[in-house]
């Protein structure tokens, strides 16, 4: 069997608060192939977008291992782990987080530039051509709509080729035409880039559009289902 | 909510007063949070604040300290003075029937060695047994005065030092030996007669009398000293009545009075100017600290706008809402100027913990009202003037706020009567401002170039943004992050520019015009100003003075007039007392002016009005006047003037106005008489000498020393070295000024860390992107660092342009000497630029490059 993209053995996540130690996650060990996609299903405070932080490097893990890509992350410091997401890891946020003061173009443009790639800027053009918005490169943030935001989100995820797409309720935010708009368009780039999606969702439709489904409860993973090998 | 809450969160009528009383509870339950968001607004008006008050305690604890010394610095309870002509038996009489009188001589002279080898400028001042009344004079090894006095004359150490003398040696004053007898440690009424020429020298009276410098017409200033007797001395009823019998008996005798309880008004004077004018820094500070005030309160209001409209869904008008807030920003600018007063209370007493000591006037802190009140006053307007507007926008917030965010942006004017109360806040702060001060025009131009320029820097900070966003995207991420974040809404452009613009201006503005000065002092003298000034000729000695230099140096060349010294005492039939000339020509009113007599118009004066007396003239008395002091006092050709000289008064029709170059170094009078009114005054002869161009300083310093070995009684003051010593003196002050100037500069930097503290949430989230995108801590930081870079610079560089733009209006319009361009001014302004911006922005990336990112990310 291939090493998988994701490997995480007895992941715990505790945070200290006013009211004493929260433990979020409690012993968390799952792998994730390359190509799958998987929803990260369960209610709010499960536990479930910390676990999608905690693989993109965004938040350290305080017991266990994570290793992503063949990439120990408990290993690497802040730069190393900001390196990686470049190269390796796109990541779709409910709340969007363009940066407000670049336009579509620039949002998309700016991981590639990152990596001092000499053709960021066509490659995000066409990639906002792929999520429909060729005609909005020049708008701001703040000039476009949840929906096209998001759009612009994906595009920019997706912009260095990820082997890993992370998304965290990417339709948490949007009313629910628009969020169909978007999962379809989700799914598509998926099955072009062939990337392993992970799906953070309560939503219980939206989790069996994905290869498997991991439902979480108060830190715990409750269950862990192959819906299709599709 | 309460039932009286309800009640009365009703709109009110149309007209209904504002019942202040819920404002206030409304207003303290807004403010339960604590001042969060106000620190720069408490602490910019604090700064502003605390300078004024501060500067006004510290110039009344001198005026204080100058009125509790005043007998000690007139060395009496009242003094009187005369150039010239000492006390006749009969004033004298009049002075003997008032108190206990002391007499002394003090004039400008030069001391020798015996070999004539070595001399130096001094100020002699001759005293009698009786001297000194008040105080005591104190001399080095405990050496008591009056025997000091028996044995020769008492000096201070810098002539021994520059003689090469010591107690015991004998020194050359005019045609006679002085014995040194003793080194003067303190000299109790220094302050009053120094003329800050050279060292001390002081002797008996008798002594003088035997120098050879006692001449009618030499420039000597007699001064008695009276002690009032009995109760006399602690009853200003009594002195008042002293004074008024003196000034009675002696009216025309030409004498200057003044008395224990304002006993220099000169130096009052340059303590109230320089008051007023540190005032007007502070006030800079302030309103500089304003852009700070209005900043915090935008953003408070910013932060309340969901309870704004809650408030409005609820019933609340525009007016409570007002008032609401207002009742807060009230609280807040009180806590202000009270942290503001606390601290301008306590700085004085540190100064003078500090640097008591090297003051010539001993402070008296106490508590000036006045200067508390003018404070908090200032204080109360600046941050009125600054909150009104954003508070007024505050009204503009509708209720769909609650329903979706964005629409509910506060845009457009406020209300008509909050755009007028904030013009007719600023109307007032401008006329306290200049109405406060003795020289309103000096404070109208300050008010209108501090206007001038922080209107530029407002619309160079907009101008900075707009062209920032129309600059096409740079290849490097780096700066393209940079110049995104300038040119972001909330970006610091606007803030940077505007708050450290006006200080930094002010400041190379300062170090451009002191470079301009200190080159145009130390440089080359103006062409044509002589070299040295020659007082107290006798009259019939200067043929044979003129072929000592020539046979000393060939090619020096002299200019002459007689000089005498007269007080000035009626103008066009009124009193000089009884005027108030503007601040420019007061100088000429006050004290002797040197006065002089000529057949033709002297060189470097051009008659600009009415026609000069012939030669030979015998017709009644006529005077020229200066044009632009004769303007300045109202007089004009046909007034007539009366001067006492000598003790006796002198009447003379203007009968020409001149202008003259002061610049030029050259003789100049304020006023020249026609020969024939001074006919019969004693006078001696003031010559300029103008040596050859590079000649060698041996040969200079061996034609002074002929000078003063053949004339012994006169006087040579070398141009340089009262050049250089203005020069010190000048450079001094720019100092102070300079010091006061950074208050400004501390204001600005407060508004930048406010700005910076406001916006650190959209700069950690920006951050938190960059870095879940793949940016590494190290381009953040580059981006971070080219951002205030850039900032820095282009602020810097519009204070360098406005602040030049500024010295050279100042320099080459109004002082009119040549402007020079300072390289260390320029690199100063751009280095505390760039220190200031990196510094305190550094401060705010530190954070944003230690911020964890999931809270950032998942919050919103």
């Amino acid at each position: 069997m291939n090493e998988p993209i994701i490997k995480l053995d007895g992941l715990r996540l505790s945070l200290q608060s006013r009211a004493g130690t929260v433990e979020i996650l409690r012993g968390i060990d799952l792998q994730i192939a390359h190509g799958q996609s998987v929803a990260v299903l369960g209610p709010s405070g499960s536990g479930k977008t910390s676990l999608l932080m905690v693989i993109a490097g965004l938040e350290r893990s305080t017991g266990g291992a994570v290793t992503v890509e063949g990439a120990d992350l408990t290993a690497l410091d802040e730069d190393g782990l900001a390196l990686l997401r470049g190269e390796k890891i796109g990541i779709v946020f409910q709340s969007f987080h363009l940066v407000p003061s670049m336009t579509a173009l620039e949002n998309v443009a700016l991981p590639l530039e990152f990596q001092g790639r000499g053709e960021a800027f066509e490659a995000a053009r066409e990639l906002l051509g792929e999520v429909g918005l060729e005609h909005r490169l020049h708008h701001f943030p703040a000039e476009l709509s949840g929906g096209e935001q998001q759009r612009v989100a994906i595009a920019r995820a997706l912009s260095t080729r990820p082997r890993l797409i992370l998304a965290d309720e990417p339709t948490g935010n949007l009313d629910g035409e628009t969020g169909r708009q978007i999962i379809e368009l989700l799914f598509s780039l998926h099955r072009r880039s062939k990337a392993t999606l992970v799906l953070v969702t309560h939503d219980e439709a939206l989790s069996r559009r994905c290869q498997r489904t991991v439902r979480m409860g108060d830190g715990h993973i409750l269950s862990d289902d192959l819906v299709s090998a599709a | 909510m309460t039932t009286s809450d309800t009640e009365t969160i009703q709109p009110s009528s149309a007209g209904a007063p504002m019942r202040m009383p819920l404002a206030i509870r409304l207003a303290r339950r807004q403010m339960r949070s604590g001042f969060e968001g106000f620190v720069v607004f408490i602490a910019c008006v604090a700064l502003g604040v605390m300078v004024i008050a501060a500067i006004g305690a510290l110039a009344n604890a001198l005026v204080i300290g100058l009125e509790r010394q005043g007998r000690q610095i007139i060395g009496g309870d009242v003094s009187i003075s005369r150039m010239h002509a000492r006390a006749t038996p009969d004033e004298r009489a009049a002075l003997e029937g008032v108190g206990l009188i002391s007499e002394t001589a003090t004039m400008r002279v030069m001391a020798r060695t015996a070999d004539s080898k070595e001399q130096i400028l001094a100020e002699l001042k001759s005293v009698d047994d009786a001297y000194p009344l008040v105080g005591e004079m104190k001399l080095k090894g405990d050496t008591k005065l009056d025997k000091a006095l028996a044995n020769g004359a008492v000096v201070e150490p810098i002539l021994l030092e520059r003689l090469g003398l010591n107690v015991g040696d004998e020194f050359q004053l005019g045609s006679a030996p002085i014995r040194i007898s003793g080194v003067i440690a303190k000299e109790p009424d220094g302050l009053l007669d120094r003329l800050t020429y050279g060292p001390r020298i002081l002797f008996s009276t008798v002594l003088l009398e035997q120098t050879g410098l006692l001449k009618p017409g030499a420039l000597i200033r007699w001064r008695y000293a009276v002690a009032l007797q009995g109760d006399g001395k602690d009853d200003a009823e009594d002195l008042g009545s002293a004074r008024a019998e003196l000034k009675k008996e002696l009216s025309a005798g030409g004498f200057t009075i003044v008395d224990r309880s304002d006993p220099s008004p000169q130096v009052r004077r340059t303590l109230e100017r320089l008051r007023q004018f540190l005032t007007l820094i502070g006030l800079t500070a302030l309103i500089v600290g304003g852009v700070g005030i209005a900043n915090a309160v935008t953003n408070y209001i910013d932060r309340r706008r969901r309870t704004i409209a809650t408030m409005k869904s609820l019933g609340a008008n525009n007016r409570t809402i007002f008032s609401v807030f207002m009742v807060q920003i009230l609280a807040i600018t009180l806590i202000g100027i009270a942290v503001g007063l606390a601290g301008g209370l306590i700085i004085p007493s540190i100064l003078k913990a500090l640097y008591g000591d090297l003051l010539p006037i001993p402070p008296v802190i106490s508590i000036s009202v006045g200067s508390l009140i003018a404070a908090s006053i200032y204080g109360l307007l600046v941050a009125l003037l600054f909150s009104l507007w954003p508070l007024g926008r505050a009204e503009l917030i509708t209720p769909a706020v609650l329903f979706r965010d964005q629409v509910g942006q506060a845009s457009g004017l406020p209300r008509w009567p909050i755009m007028a109360a904030t013009a007719v806040t600023g109307l007032v702060l401008l006329l306290l401002a200049i109405f406060s001060s003795d020289t309103p025009w000096v404070a109208a131009y300050f008010a209108a170039g501090l206007s001038l320029i922080l209107l530029l820097f407002y619309g160079l900070g907009h101008l900075v943004t707009w062209v920032t966003r129309r600059i096409p995207r740079p290849a490097t991420p780096e700066l393209a992050i940079a110049l995104g974040s300038i040119a972001a809404p909330g970006g610091l452009a606007r803030t940077v520019v505007l708050s450290l613009g006006a200080g930094l201006s002010m400041l190379v503005a300062v170090a451009l015009a002191d470079a301009s000065f200190v080159e145009e002092l130390s440089g080359k003298l103006p062409e044509h100003a002589p070299d040295y000034f020659v007082l107290d000729i006798p009259r019939g000695e200067m043929d044979r003075l003129k072929s000592v230099i020539a046979g000393e140096v060939s090619g020096a060349t002299l200019q002459q007039a007689p000089m005498l010294r007269g007080r000035l005492i009626e103008l066009a039939g009124r009193k000089v007392e009884e005027l108030k000339p503007p601040a420019e020509a007061e100088w000429v009113l006050r004290g002797d002016r040197g006065i002089t007599y000529a057949d033709e118009v002297p060189q470097g004066s051009r008659v600009v009005k009415g026609n000069w007396w012939g030669e030979n003239y015998s017709g009644p008395p006529l005077v020229s006047f200066e044009a632009d002091l004769a303007r300045m006092l109202g007089l004009g050709i046909g007034d007539q003037i009366t001067v006492n000289v000598l003790g006796r008064n002198i009447s003379a029709t203007i009968s020409n106005l001149r202008e003259l170059d002061w610049d030029s170094l050259s003789i100049n009078f304020v006023m020249i008489f026609s020969p024939n009114t001074l006919a019969g005054a004693p006078s001696n002869m003031l010559a300029t000498i103008n040596l050859p161009e590079n000649l060698e300083i041996a040969k200079e310093a061996a034609a002074m020393r002929a000078l003063s070995k053949a004339f012994p009684t006169v006087t040579a003051i070398r141009v340089r070295d009262a050049v250089d010593a203005f020069n010190k003196v000048f450079s001094k002050i720019m100092t102070a000024v300079r010091v006061a100037g950074s208050v400004t500069l501390l204001a600005g930097a407060l508004v930048l860390a406010g700005a910076l503290a406001t916006a650190q949430r959209r700069r950690i989230l920006d951050a938190v992107i960059f870095k879940a995108l793949g940016a590494t801590r190290r381009r953040i930081l580059a981006a971070h660092v080219l951002e205030y870079l850039l900032l820095a610079a282009v602020t810097a560089g519009f204070a360098i342009l406005l602040g030049g733009f500024a010295a050279w209006i100042a320099l080459t319009q109004v002082i009119d000497i040549p402007f020079v361009l300072s390289w260390p001014a320029v690199f100063q302004a751009l280095g505390i630029s760039i220190a200031l911006v990196v510094i305190l922005g550094g401060l705010g990336t530190l954070q944003v490059l230690r911020s964890r990112s999931v809270p950032y990310l998942r919050s919103e």
